[in-house]
């Protein structure tokens, strides 16, 4: 592993199986990711990526191993509660709630996150503040069905950023993307990190995620194949056979 | 002519009422996929303790419904934290186990009036009911320009909370995607739980109404599963001025139908509607989602 061992981490999966029947999506994975940290998360379909976030968000309940975010075990939380201690996730395919305007989508994150003791022109500061940052200012009245794809992707993550997150999880918010889009999205990441959100990114656009990433895991068929830096990752004998088939 | 006249302004205030009566509905079957069959038993509920109230105390049908609907709130956290623990939480058919939860609540409830107040008939007094108010060749009763009055209030603020407030939104949202809202940090759960409690508060208020409207019974509430659900579903789903239109559009039909070939007849309008829009548009008018 690298030198962030030194540091606490910010989350720590500590072998984490799941199963779905007899099948066993994520088998005794263990990672540990540091605060401000870029990790990229890669494998090919299937591999388990998708059921590892779920399992760190709480979508699912895990059979085994546990998941401490800042030292705090929170296997047991449900995914709002998780998201209440700062982990947050976009979804790979957007899903907005489409009978709302983009202003009041963020609201809905910035109301519960906020809290009520925050005024309404606080909070309504807080979301213009947001939406300029990931460049949909201009949108923030429009209907969340009137958007292209990449301003969908780009209110997921502003919907995420609502909820004060510590670490955001970004699933495949470049997939079906023009190369231009791509890096749009990618400088947005990479302004999120510098600003100590850490990020977990799972992307099939290679050269999105080795530009991104400080630290790369490859999981095949739910164990980790590899882990360490991109150009070590992208070397690695089992990654190219997993990618590529043998 | 007079006589379609007539029928068509009659139709417009009792599809008023309708709308009043419906649009709890609209929020808990409407937004949150609650397959609330004992809406209407509610609804009668709320009329026999607006009854007890004015009779008792003699205190106006209106004030005496805003009286119960906080009771009728807790009601409603109370009904939907049981559905949720015995039916919801379990799964995927729980639509339909849902339905028999619902049905035998409404039994329960009818049975629970005709052990209480026995079988007939209930009315309350106030100043505007048996009165009308005549204007060219027409009679309107008062009691229904209440019902039309009250209908107009709760479609506005309804509309305005689900739009401006906190909760609103939220549970807006909760009728699109529950799991998208946990991600931001929200229990699903509570959010439909109090829009349960407003869907049941408002019935408050619809209960008084249909009391002013006619004498109710225990099992009145039979006669009014057609005519909410085919309101709601007519709307599309968790629109609440749709609500009052497609009210409107049931009130007028039922009004015509029943000036034209007899009152037998008008009880089959609901259901014949509520057939007619699931084959043609099941998105109902206002479809909500996409």
């Amino acid at each position: 592993m690298t030198s962030s061992d030194a540091q606490l981490p910010l989350l720590r999966i500590a072998s984490l199986t799941k199963r779905f029947g007899g099948f066993t999506a994520l088998d005794n994975v263990s990672v540990d990711i540091s605060p401000g940290e870029r990790f990229g998360l890669i494998g090919p379909n299937g591999s388990g990526k998708t059921t590892l976030i779920n399992c760190i968000s709480g979508a699912f309940r895990t059979e085994a191993g546990t998941v401490l975010f800042r030292d705090e075990d929170i296997t047991p939380l449900q995914p709002h509660m998780r998201t209440r201690r700062g982990i947050a996730r976009s979804f790979q395919i957007p899903r907005p709630f489409r009978s709302m305007t983009v202003a009041e989508n963020l609201m809905v994150a910035l109301d519960f996150a906020a809290g009520e003791h925050v005024s309404v022109a606080q909070r309504h500061d807080a979301m213009m503040d947001i939406l300029t940052q990931m460049g949909l200012a201009s949108k923030a009245n429009v209907s969340a069905t009137q958007l292209s794809q990449v301003e969908l992707r780009k209110m997921e993550l502003a919907r995420a950023l609502a909820t004060h997150p510590k670490l955001l999880i970004s699933d495949e918010a470049m997939a079906g993307l023009s190369s231009s889009e791509v890096d749009e999205v990618l400088d947005l990441l990479m302004s999120l990190a510098s600003r100590d959100i850490t990020i977990i990114m799972i992307e099939h656009i290679m050269q999105a995620v080795m530009r991104f990433s400080d630290r790369v895991m490859c999981l095949d068929a739910g164990k980790i194949i590899a882990i360490g830096t991109p150009s070590e990752v992208m070397g690695n004998q089992r990654v190219q056979e997993a990618y590529l088939g043998t | 002519m007079d006589l379609l006249l007539d029928a068509v302004v009659i139709g417009v205030l009792l599809g008023c009422f309708y709308g009043a009566v419906s649009i709890g509905l609209s929020v808990s079957f409407g937004l949150l996929d609650v397959p609330h069959v004992a809406h209407p038993a509610f609804l009668v509920l709320a009329s026999y303790g607006v009854y007890i109230i004015n009779e008792h105390y003699g205190i106006d049908p209106l004030v005496a419904g805003l009286l119960i609907t906080p009771l009728f709130f807790v009601l409603g956290l109370v009904a939907y934290r049981l559905y949720y623990e015995t039916f919801e939480k379990r799964g995927t058919d729980a639509g339909v186990r849902g339905i028999a939860f619902f049905f035998g609540v409404a039994f329960i409830i009818e049975v629970l009036i005709i052990m209480q107040f026995g079988v007939d008939q209930r009315s309350v007094t106030a100043t505007y009911i048996g009165k009308s108010w005549r204007i060219a060749d027409m009679r309107i009763p008062y009691r229904m320009l209440v019902a039309f009055a009250v209908a107009a209030a709760l479609t506005i603020v309804l509309t305005l909370y689900l739009s401006r407030t906190f909760m609103g939104r939220a549970i807006r949202a909760v009728a699109q995607d529950q799991e998208a809202l946990r991600l931001m940090g929200v229990n699903p759960i509570k959010v439909k739980q109090w829009a349960f409690g407003i869907a049941t508060a408002v019935l408050g208020i619809a209960g008084a109404l249909l009391i002013i409207v006619a004498p109710v019974e225990p099992t009145l509430d039979r006669a009014y599963i057609g005519r909410t659900f085919c309101v709601v579903v007519m709307a599309g789903l968790g629109s609440m001025s749709g609500t009052i239109v497609a009210a409107i559009i049931l009130g007028v039909a039922e009004s015509i139908v029943l000036t034209s070939f007899g009152a037998s007849w008008a009880p089959a309008i609901s259901f014949a509607m509520l057939l007619g829009v699931l084959a043609v548009r099941p998105q109902g008018l206002f479809g909500r989602r996409s």
